[in-house]
């Protein structure tokens, strides 16, 4: 093996203050990971509440439902697609397996199915797209994505609706990684709008709706437009929470494999420093014992 | 009898508490909920939720959404849900100012200004505005049909 002893400890020490960074790093996510958690968890009762209320309304609505402008195909073509990926790097193959996806769907798409409108959230995705030369409709990094918190996500909600309504698009898809597990984070592929009245009439809802005597105030068809847009945003931020928890547990497992691994490193120059110590040593010692016996 | 009144909001449960009379900002005008309420669903617009918790009148800000009536709960579904000591009295100010200043803008002749936009805002500052100086419409009405 190569190097000095010297050279040995100067690397020991470079391993151990990458090592000493990393986890850091792991730590550090670890916190925001907690709190993206708590999070996620505290939204979920105002979800399932529009949800279930956008389900018992549907049922009510019926057939009129195909009627109204968030369930009908847009006027537009191409479909605008919303990409959320992560600020910053070092989080393991969060980007890349998002992107890949994303990848995989352009490629499987006909020249009929007309152009794609991109908008981002997240750095890494705006950076991937601009550096193939793929124009960017719109990139949200106001405020940055740590730092968003419903009414930001619903502002990227309403642009996109928005642009949906005006005829810029058909369609409108949004690419994130839904959070399955600690370990398991899966790249997904939502269709946002037009709305598939079937999503909404998933599980028992649709009966207890049929209770007919229930007041609506005014009546059904205003109520849900006033809460459909809500879904809308409510999908929007469900995707950019479990994206940022995933980014997060994401990056914890990544930091760690990478602190384990510098802690395997300095394990083995370690011993082979103490190889090399000890050869020195040794040789020294022949040769003084080698001189005294000269002088004999 | 009492009723069960949850405030649902995207980030937490603002409100979680019993009263015995709930007032919502429907969005044909102000309603009473007593106890024994039939199922109802109402749309609501920003304004000022009332209530009347052991006696004495409470308020809060909504932002609009919707309230659900059933089996003596209200469950209140907003955007926003803002006790008066949370509220930030000098931004609704100048959230207040920023939509008279685009609506006078509309009067004058700029068809930029998205009207329905800045009424709404100027409408939550003015709420806002309200529930921060405990000048919520309707507040001796809620505290009257509590005791009756």
């Amino acid at each position: 093996m190569a190097g000095s002893i010297r050279e040995l400890r100067r690397r020991f020490k470079s391993v151990g203050n990458i090592k000493q960074i990393t986890r850091a790093m792991e730590m550090v996510a670890t916190t925001k990971l907690r709190r993206f958690q708590d999070r996620a968890v505290a939204s979920r009762p105002y979800a399932r509440e529009i949800q279930g209320l956008v389900g018992r309304l549907a049922a009510v609505l019926g057939d009129d439902l195909a009627d109204r402008p968030l369930f009908r195909d847009g006027e537009g073509t191409g479909t605008a697609v919303l990409v959320v990926t992560s600020d910053r790097g070092l989080c393991g193959a969060y980007n890349s397996n998002i992107l890949r996806k994303l990848d995989a769907w352009r490629r499987a798409r006909m020249e009929e199915d007309g152009p794609v409108h991109f908008f981002c959230i997240g750095r890494k995705g705006f950076q991937y797209l601009t550096k193939r030369g793929t124009e960017v409709h719109s990139f949200f990094d106001e405020p940055s994505l740590e730092h968003m918190d419903y009414r930001s996500a619903a502002n990227v909600a309403r642009a996109l609706t928005a642009f949906f309504l005006e005829g810029g698009c058909r369609e409108v898809r949004i690419f994130y990684t839904a959070f399955e597990s600690m370990v398991k984070y899966v790249p997904e592929d939502r269709q946002l709008l037009p709305i598939r009245p079937d999503e909404l009439l998933s599980g028992d809802e649709g009966q207890e709706a049929g209770g007919a005597d229930v007041i609506l105030e005014p009546d059904a068809g205003s109520i849900f437009d006033t809460v459909v847009p809500r879904y809308v945003e409510t999908t929007v931020f469900n995707a950019m929470l479990e994206s940022l928890t995933s980014e997060f547990a994401s990056r914890r497992v990544s930091m760690k494999n990478a602190t384990d691994a510098a802690g395997d490193m300095q394990k083995l120059l370690q011993s082979q420093y103490n190889r090399k110590r000890q050869e020195t040593i040794t040789k020294e010692l022949l040769d003084i014992v080698g001189g005294a016996e000269a002088l004999r | 009898m009492e009723l069960t009144l949850r405030v649902i909001t995207p980030e937490s449960v603002a409100l979680d508490t019993t009263a015995s009379s709930v007032r919502i900002p429907a969005l044909d005008g102000q309603m009473g909920i007593l106890p024994r309420h039939a199922s109802m669903v109402a749309a609501l617009e920003a304004g000022v939720l009332t209530w009347t918790e052991q006696g004495a009148s409470r308020a809060m800000f909504v932002s609009g959404g919707f309230a659900e009536v059933r089996d003596n709960t209200v469950r209140v579904v907003s955007e926003a849900g803002e006790r008066p000591e949370d509220i930030d009295t000098e931004r609704a100010q100048r959230a207040a100012e920023r939509a008279r200043e685009r609506l006078r803008k509309a009067h004058g002749g700029d068809h930029d200004v998205d009207v329905l936009r800045a009424e709404l805002a100027l409408r939550r500052a003015i709420m806002r505005e309200r529930v921060a100086s405990g000048l919520a419409p309707g507040l001796r009405a809620a505290m009257g049909a509590g005791r009756s």
